[in-house]
């Protein structure tokens, strides 16, 4: 019981027998899932495995119909989802609306929530104050809705990191990217994590550049098929398993994390 | 000019102008980023229905078109949270019954019918003292609200499921925006009529994109260029004997070309500081 009590306390993120239906259709049966405190937790899963409403559940967008999740050791709320940082996937933007990114950063924030009174040149100290590291400098005056692909990914972390969350939640962050260009966003997200020891949960589609830097991954396709360090869950089984025709949850007899032992792989 | 001034109903209508056109150019903003003037539209329309409530009941019309234009709102959202019709079939289906049960209405009144066009169109006759008041009322509202909650409309726009994570009531702050927008709608029916009160939601942040870099600059610009829009159409509808509508519409048009000049002279200057 103790060495559970540990567990819990050392979790970031816990999911406990997460069912959600959308519809007739039961989207997700039974997930469990841990993320230790600090580490780069990866989800996986083809294109409708469930991997978005995944997610939705954790930022409380979607009510489950049973099981638990649990941020920081609490359930789901306004109170916890201060301590979240989360980058979707793609904003349907309207190009039509002239949000700067100077203004989107200033939106984060209650001290800056008036941000339309303020001198420029205060706002952007302040903003230099909250994004050390992060040089925005040269995209501050561009409108949200005319960056490219890698320009808004980067602008979505620096929001996200903004009142210093402790989890950060990333829904697909590369889709759209180019390939340098995502490269040099895992690089950003490594650094993040390390100048912040933040808990990360990445989830994407592609095993190839979430491996490289998650200490954990979980193949999900309904239910999770199999989970374990990336060079486990990377061999051709447990892919088939994830991405085939075959959804019963399957679990690697070889390497120390399983389903029940959160932290124990990476 | 002394003269228009001196007169009572031009008071109230230019009154009511100042107070409620530069709030449409504000919330029009948020309006058509939204993608909401097809909502705006349907509550004018649906809103003929408290005009002959009003008038069949021999009441002062603002009430029952207040009353009905919430009634409409909040059945959009009713519906689009309870049933699986798309949000434009809602709508299209309560414009067009409200409106032809107006319609209706209408027919049925004796010593009516000359009282449709003027709230199809406009007409600064029509304003009341009770309108400027209620004017003045919604708008103090509108204005607190914006100003306590300009971040997150902003943010909502921009994406409601990142509003949500930042600590939004998303649902909450939709039905308040949505409830302020319909009451600015009803009101502004008095200057502008029931078909073209949408025109100073849209045609006014349209004029600010053109020439506009941030949300702050488009924000300021939609506001003057609805003010603008307001007087220089009251006025024009007074000097030229013209329908109040039309003539702010027009005011407002004239406004969107001079601004598409200006976007064009603009555009060059551009190219040319930045290869």
């Amino acid at each position: 019981m103790s060495s559970i009590r540990f567990h819990r306390e050392g979790l970031a993120l816990e999911v406990r027998g997460l069912r959600v239906s959308l519809g007739e259709t039961e989207v997700l049966r039974g997930i469990d899932l841990h993320v230790p405190k600090g580490r780069i937790v990866a989800v996986i899963g083809p294109n409708g495995s469930g991997k978005t409403t995944l997610l939705r559940c954790l930022l409380g967008l979607q009510k489950p119909a049973a099981g638990e999740i649990r941020i920081f050791g609490q359930p789901i709320g306004p109170a916890i989802l201060g301590r979240v940082g989360y980058v979707p996937q793609r904003l349907a933007l309207d190009r039509s609306f002239l949000l700067s990114v100077r203004e989107f950063l200033a939106l984060r924030l209650r001290e800056t929530r008036h941000w339309i009174w303020w001198r420029r040149a205060t706002l952007d100290q302040h903003l230099r104050g909250l994004l050390p590291g992060h040089d925005l400098g040269s995209l501050l005056d561009r409108p949200v809705a005319g960056l490219s692909g890698g320009q808004l990914q980067r602008v979505l972390v620096a929001f996200s990191l903004i009142g210093s969350p402790e989890l950060l939640l990333l829904d697909e962050p590369t889709a759209g990217v180019d390939a340098p260009g995502e490269q040099s966003f895992y690089e950003l997200i490594a650094a993040v994590h390390r100048e912040r020891q933040l808990s990360v949960v990445l989830v994407s589609h592609d095993l190839s550049m979430v491996y490289r830097h998650a200490c954990r991954v979980y193949a999900l396709n309904g239910v999770i098929c199999c989970e374990g360090t990336p060079e486990e869950v990377m061999n051709a089984d447990s892919l088939r398993q994830a991405y085939g025709m075959h959804f019963t949850p399957y679990h690697h007899d070889h390497g120390p994390g399983h389903h029940h032992h959160p932290g124990g792989g990476g | 000019m002394d003269s228009m001034l001196s007169e009572p109903s031009m008071q109230r209508a230019l009154l009511i102008a100042v107070l409620l056109a530069p709030l449409c150019g504000v919330l029009g903003v948020f309006v058509t980023a939204r993608r909401m003037s097809f909502f705006s539209e349907t509550v004018a329309h649906g809103s003929l229905a408290g005009v002959a409530i009003g008038l069949a009941l021999g009441i002062d019309t603002a009430w029952p078109i207040l009353g009905v234009s919430l009634a409409v709102a909040l059945l959009v959202l009713w519906l689009r949270e309870n049933t699986d019709l798309l949000t434009d079939t809602i709508m299209a289906l309560l414009m067009s019954g409200f409106m032809a049960a107006g319609v209706v209405g209408f027919s049925k009144l004796r010593g009516f019918r000359g009282e449709l066009h003027r709230y199809l169109f406009g007409d600064i006759l029509s304003v009341g003292w009770p309108d400027v008041i209620l004017a003045g009322v919604v708008s103090g509202f509108v204005l607190a609200f914006l100003v306590a909650r300009l971040s997150q409309m902003a943010l909502m726009t921009l994406s409601e499921d990142l509003a949500h994570v930042s600590g939004t009531s998303v649902r909450r702050l939709n039905l308040v925006f949505v409830v302020l927008l319909t009451l600015t709608v009803a009101l502004s029916i008095r200057l502008l009529g029931i078909i073209l009160v949408t025109s100073l939601l849209v045609i006014p942040p349209a004029t600010a994109r053109n020439v506009a870099s941030t949300l702050r600059q488009e924000l300021l610009l939609s506001l003057l260029c609805g003010l603008l829009s307001g007087i220089g159409g009251v006025v024009a509808s007074y000097q030229f004997d013209l329908p109040c509508g039309p003539s702010i519409v027009l005011t407002s048009v004239g406004l969107f070309l001079v601004s598409l000049v200006a976007r064009a002279l603009r555009r060059p200057a551009r190219r040319s500081s930045h290869p």
